[in-house]
């Protein structure tokens, strides 16, 4: 469980949110939705030291996250960042391996156990066919996939991902869920953050709903649709569709 | 037609057949990064560097004989003239060259990853300016000892790095920009080191010489400093290698994987400054050796700084080595300062690298 106490959290020296608490259950994908500039990336930004928490404390499985020296935070928590300024000129093989970094020794020395969770990760992710591709030369969707391996490949039960399917076509996202669906399935704790709000109620156990810096609401998304929270949120009307597959919603 | 194509595609081995969809530059790529030929290409690396550690002793003024060198060397011979020779004069010579050469180039390697910038050298952020300048203002105050003028050197540099960083990382710039500062602040140290050597006359230090770098009269004494120096921070390079790499992927990334990006950048700040200004304070302001052999190495070699740093050290010391070689026996016995071979051979190659953008390894623009 992963636990936001009374947290403020500024970036750079901005004070940007202000007592937050919210709880992420382990093993369920919790999703954050929210307007955009509300404060959503900021509040995740804190787990990798990208904004900073000034006051209130969170917790990872009941050990105060900000205490653990960073190495072990990267062995409990792996984050994928939302805008990536530097794109490697690197092997997609050679980026992937990057992601055990937390686990080597000083040596830093890779063992057959280390490979083989880099080629679990490079085939769950399906870019093993361009491994010795140089990251820099591939297209956005592979380029993503390929740091999202690096992601895998530190082996954490809690995995961050700060909008990863917002400069994807449809059918790589789709393919981005399912892969989600399937880590949760593994056991793993999800929590991410996304734009697409249909998208957001077909796979996650809770929502965060944020709204002006604060949090509005944090429920399941069917708690969500009851109360109207979304439609109030993001001023939108919704459209409810159902067929034997499932519900699909559409907002206007 | 299409059947004799497909057979003929079939008859090639299927590791062939995946490479014929790649490019000429991305196959070249490929097989360069095999772990066998990078051994191969250490290991010749290193014959390169002894060959031109030997050639560098053996050839000069005063013509001396292979075997006779041998022997010096290996310590058979201690009486006679070639050895003294040797001993005070050319030994230290190649030595000072050598470590040079190390020092210069993976200080570059280390500028060039920490700001993330392949245009990023000693000397083109204004490094060597500035252990220059200080090794000018000790010796202006009189104080002229080895360890004193390598601390100062080290001192200067430190300062120049950090503060073209600080400039470069408060104003958020472009990798433009830090150059030009690094330029800027780079001509204004050289006014300064040209104003105190024209005010105090007392110096006995060669301005042009200095200027320019150069590695004659080098003696043991005046290296024992630089070189314990260079050795221990060219062995903490090599142990950060890996953090370097992880650094290389932005400072977000980095820290994602447990790395403290802070304290890992200034470690290599210091280090890359202890590097350059304690070749600096011996040799003077060599140019381009940090430039341009980190270039050709992660050409050689990619971007993976395990490899790229001890390939860029061995490089750069036969490179330095072998232009000081040139030096003293192209226009002999006339003696041309290291310097000017490396201007003469680095700036023609470094314009080619400028104009050449295809195929070009980037760091990480």
């Amino acid at each position: 469980m992963l636990e936001f106490c009374h947290v403020n959290i500024s970036s750079g020296l901005v004070p940007i949110l202000q007592d937050i608490s919210a709880c992420f259950q382990k093993g369920e994908i919790t999703t954050i939705i929210g307007p955009n500039g509300c404060g959503k990336t900021t509040l995740l930004q804190c787990l990798n030291g990208a904004s900073k928490v000034t006051s209130g404390s969170v917790f990872l499985d009941g050990a105060d996250y900000f205490a653990m020296p960073l190495r072990e935070r990267a062995r409990k928590l792996s984050f994928l960042p939302q805008v990536r300024t530097i794109i490697p000129a690197l092997p997609v093989k050679t980026l992937v391996e990057h992601g055990r970094f937390p686990h080597l020794g000083f040596a830093r020395r890779k063992t057959n156990k280390d490979k083989t969770i880099v080629e679990t990760a490079m085939n769950f992710t399906q870019i093993t066919p361009y491994a010795n591709q140089y990251a820099d030369t591939l297209s956005g969707g592979i380029r993503q996939r390929a740091f999202f391996s690096m992601t895998l490949a530190q082996d954490c039960n809690y995995i961050v991902l700060d909008e990863p399917t917002t400069y994807l076509d449809l059918n790589a996202q789709r393919s981005f869920m399912e892969m989600i669906l399937q880590l949760k399935a593994q056991g793993k704790t999800i929590i991410l953050v996304l734009h697409d709000i249909g998208q957001a109620l077909r796979i996650s156990d809770t929502l965060v709903i944020m709204q002006d810096r604060k949090i509005a609401a944090i429920g399941t998304p069917k708690v969500c649709l009851k109360q109207h929270i979304i439609e109030t949120v993001f001023n939108v009307q919704l459209k409810k569709f159902s067929d034997e597959d499932g519900s699909y919603y559409f907002f206007y | 037609m299409n059947l004799s194509l497909s057979i003929k595609y079939y008859l090639i081995k299927p590791e062939k057949y995946a490479m014929i969809n790649l490019s000429k530059h991305e196959r070249t790529e490929k097989i360069l990064m095999k772990p066998l030929l990078i051994t191969k290409k250490i290991l010749s690396l290193i014959l390169l560097l002894i060959l031109c550690f030997f050639a560098g002793i053996l050839l000069g003024s005063v013509p001396l004989s292979p075997k006779s060198v041998l022997r010096c060397l290996f310590g058979l011979d201690k009486e006679t003239t070639t050895y003294v020779l040797i001993n005070t004069v050319r030994l230290p010579r190649a030595m000072g060259a050598c470590l040079a050469g190390m020092g210069l180039s993976t200080s570059g390697v280390i500028l060039q990853s920490v700001m993330n910038n392949s245009l990023a050298s000693p000397n083109t952020i204004g490094v060597n300016s500035g252990a220059g300048f200080a090794v000018m203002l000790s010796l202006m105050f009189g104080y002229s000892k080895t360890l004193g003028i390598s601390a100062a050197a080290f001192f200067g540099s430190l300062v120049a790095t950090l503060s073209i960083y600080g400039l470069a990382y408060m104003a958020d710039s472009s990798r433009t920009t830090i150059i030009l500062a690094g330029i800027t602040v780079s001509s204004f140290l050289n006014a300064g080191i040209n104003t105190i050597k024209l005010l105090d006359t007392d110096i006995t230090i060669n301005l042009t010489t200095f200027m320019i770098g150069s590695l004659s009269g080098l003696t043991f004494e005046t290296l024992q400093f630089p070189a314990i120096a260079i050795f221990i921070a060219l062995i903490l390079s090599f142990l950060l290698a890996r953090s370097i790499n992880i650094l290389c992927l932005g400072d977000e990334t980095a820290r994602s994987l447990g790395l403290h990006v802070t304290a890992t950048r200034l470690t290599l700040l210091v280090l890359s400054s202890m590097l350059s200004g304690c070749v600096v304070s011996y040799a003077g302001l060599l140019s381009f050796v940090g430039l341009i052999i980190p270039h050709i190495c992660r050409r050689l070699f990619g971007n993976d700084a395990r490899y790229l740093l001890p390939c860029s050290a061995l490089l750069g010391a036969s490179f330095v080595l072998a232009c000081d070689i040139l030096g003293r026996v192209l226009f002999a016995p006339f003696e041309l300062p290291a310097g000017i071979l490396l201007s003469f051979v680095g700036g023609p190659f470094f314009l080619y690298l400028l104009f050449q953008k295809k195929g070009g390894r980037r760091v990480n623009a």
